[in-house]
């Protein structure tokens, strides 16, 4: 898939390998919505290109919406049906044979574990359940590659783990490819293997949760702190492999590769040179350095305004329903 | 066939009426006052020449469409509250083509609307309309009632794409609607209409909905009620080509 230069994205590029989990991260207004909105055909772009399974998006619409699985950030299922009557009329609408219709509705339903819940009505059910019910009529259609935006906003910890354990589950047995959006840190570390972040329309980084970190992150630190002769530490400590003093007050800062191994060699020179050392503590750079590092902004304002977006589909949800 | 596909949205809108039928409890209050109140009390003053046909049975055909085409004109706010969930951009995203969307909202509109062809009945006959219920003009009678009502919920979503919120739509459906009903032949002749409006009632689609029900349930005129019908039939059609033209527009 590549995206170019578009309204609210400018110079978009990047690929998505056959089977990837990938996680766009970015705060609110980045382009993250309308790049999905764009690969879903739902939006044409004003300028430049893209592509799904070898599919254009604008030319072959018709091709590409066959082949994807799309779940909204905000609810896309009728709150006035039952969940059973949902998957009936969008596996309709997908053009599921009809010989297969129920079996595979049941099917996805129980994977789900929404058997029970199946024949209540919408408006009755949990943010958690109208999520899974969501991705149950998504993958009914067994779609090669799934698009979900903000999959488990406004959802607590326990139910956006449910979410993503059944996601991964049905990944590992068919090995779809799943594009999504977030704006939860730990999800895109914890989930995707490979995270594009967004700023502005733009890519501002690119790679493996991992290389992420550890390119922007700019190694783990090491604080220690020394009820002795500071000055006599930093002799001690200056010099070592590996280890870069940041910081000379108490705590001294030190930047490392790698934490577990040089708190250890750290503790033991300390030791060897007869020195009372009070707390060594360790903290590795997450996600959320890198976001703010690249974007220069505090990723709490942005996880706020979603928030509110959020909120605000929840109440027009109710309202409606 | 992917056509086949547009039926799901006449099921969707059946099953909603079957959870909650309170719609077609309280649409039927306007029409009963329509014909039991306005139309009986017309009927003894005899001021309104229908041509020989006795007012409750004239107005009824004009209170059906008034009826079934408000239902049809409103179900555009659907659209806009599916928009502001994520519905719409989900059958969006489906295999199916914007024309298909619109035509199968439409006929769901539809569906929804022609529920209150047998309230409109229901009230009127015991009443004392004197309607000709035979097989053709019940059958004309609900093709006219679909098909109008059809055009007009494609109206309605093309009036929807182009309103952002649920309040403006409101208001200029209300704005629409009562416009519509009295520049047409719902309830008297449109030779007695000023003649601007005379004008106006000549390309109303009401007013040819209207007439294609009395050609059929007062006169048996069944030539004269499909050539009615045929122009509705147009209008339609019209409509279901620029709302799916304008659908786009709904979602951006």
């Amino acid at each position: 898939m590549y995206g170019g230069g578009v309204r609210a994205l400018e110079g978009v590029s990047t690929e998505v390998e056959e089977g990837e989990v990938r996680a766009f991260l970015g705060p609110n207004g980045a382009g993250k919505t309308t790049l999905m909105r764009i690969l879903t055909t739902q939006l044409r772009p004003t300028g430049g290109d893209a592509w799904v399974k070898g599919f254009h998006v604008v030319r072959d619409s018709s091709k590409v919406r066959e082949l994807i699985g799309y779940v909204p950030q905000e609810f896309s299922v009728w709150s006035d049906l039952t969940g059973y009557e949902n998957m009936l009329i969008y596996a309709k609408l997908y053009g599921v044979p009809r010989d297969r219709r129920r079996r595979l509705i049941e099917e996805m339903l129980e994977f789900m574990g929404l058997e029970e819940a199946a024949g209540r009505l919408v408006k009755t059910y949990s943010g958690g359940m109208i999520r899974r019910l969501e991705l149950a009529i998504a993958l009914m259609t067994r779609p090669e590659v799934l698009f979900l935006d903000e999959p488990t906003i406004g959802l607590d910890p326990r139910a956006r783990a449910l979410v993503w354990e059944r996601l991964l589950e049905y990944k590992r047995g068919y090995g779809t490819t799943i594009v999504f959006n977030t704006h939860y840190m730990d999800e895109a570390e914890r989930y995707a293997e490979k995270v594009t972040v967004l700023n502005r329309g733009r890519v501002v980084a690119e790679g493996s949760p991992r290389e992420l970190v550890k390119q922007v992150g700019g190694g783990d630190v090491v604080r220690v702190w020394v009820d002795d002769d500071l000055g006599a530490a930093l002799k001690t400590l200056s010099g070592l492999p590996g280890v870069e003093v940041v910081a000379r007050g108490n705590p001294l800062a030190l930047r490392v590769e790698n934490a577990d191994a040089a708190v250890a060699l750290v503790a033991r020179r300390l030791a060897e040179a007869g020195m009372k050392v009070g707390e060594i503590s360790v903290r590795r750079p997450t996600l959320e350095d890198v976001f703010i590092k690249i974007t220069g902004m505090s990723f709490e304002e942005a996880e706020r305004a979603s928030y509110r977006e959020a909120a605000r589909a929840r109440r027009a949800i109710v309202k409606g329903g | 066939m992917v056509a086949s596909r547009a039926l799901a949205f006449i099921e969707l809108e059946l099953r909603r009426l079957y959870h909650d039928p309170t719609e077609v409890f309280t649409r039927a209050v306007q029409p009963a006052l329509w014909i039991g109140v306005f139309g009986t009390v017309m009927n003894r003053f005899r001021i309104i020449p229908t041509g020989g046909v006795d007012y409750l049975s004239y107005i009824t055909p004009g209170v059906l469409m008034q009826s079934t085409s408000f239902i049809a004109i409103a179900y555009g706010i659907m659209l806009v509250w599916e928009r502001e969930s994520g519905i719409l951009k989900k059958v969006l995203t489906a295999p199916v083509s914007r024309f298909l969307i619109v035509l199968g909202r439409s006929l769901a509109g539809a569906t929804r609307a022609l529920s209150q062809l047998f309230v409109v009945l229901l009230i009127a006959l015991p009443l004392g309309a004197h309607l000709s219920l035979n097989p053709a003009s019940l059958a004309l009678a609900v093709l006219a009632v679909f098909v109008g009502s059809m055009g007009l919920t494609a109206f309605s979503i093309l009036l929807a794409s182009f309103m952002k919120t649920r309040e403006r739509f409101m208001g200029v459906i209300q704005a629409v609607t009562m416009p519509l009903f009295f520049a047409s032949n719902a309830i008297y002749p449109v030779e007695l209409m000023p003649p601007i409006i005379r004008e106006f009632s000549l390309v109303n689609p009401l007013t040819y909905v209207i007439q294609a029900l009395r050609e059929a349930l007062l006169y048996s005129d069944y030539l004269g009620s499909l050539a009615s019908l045929s122009v509705v039939a147009l209008y339609s059609l019209a409509f279901l080509a620029a709302a799916a033209l304008s659908l786009r527009r709904i979602i951006e």
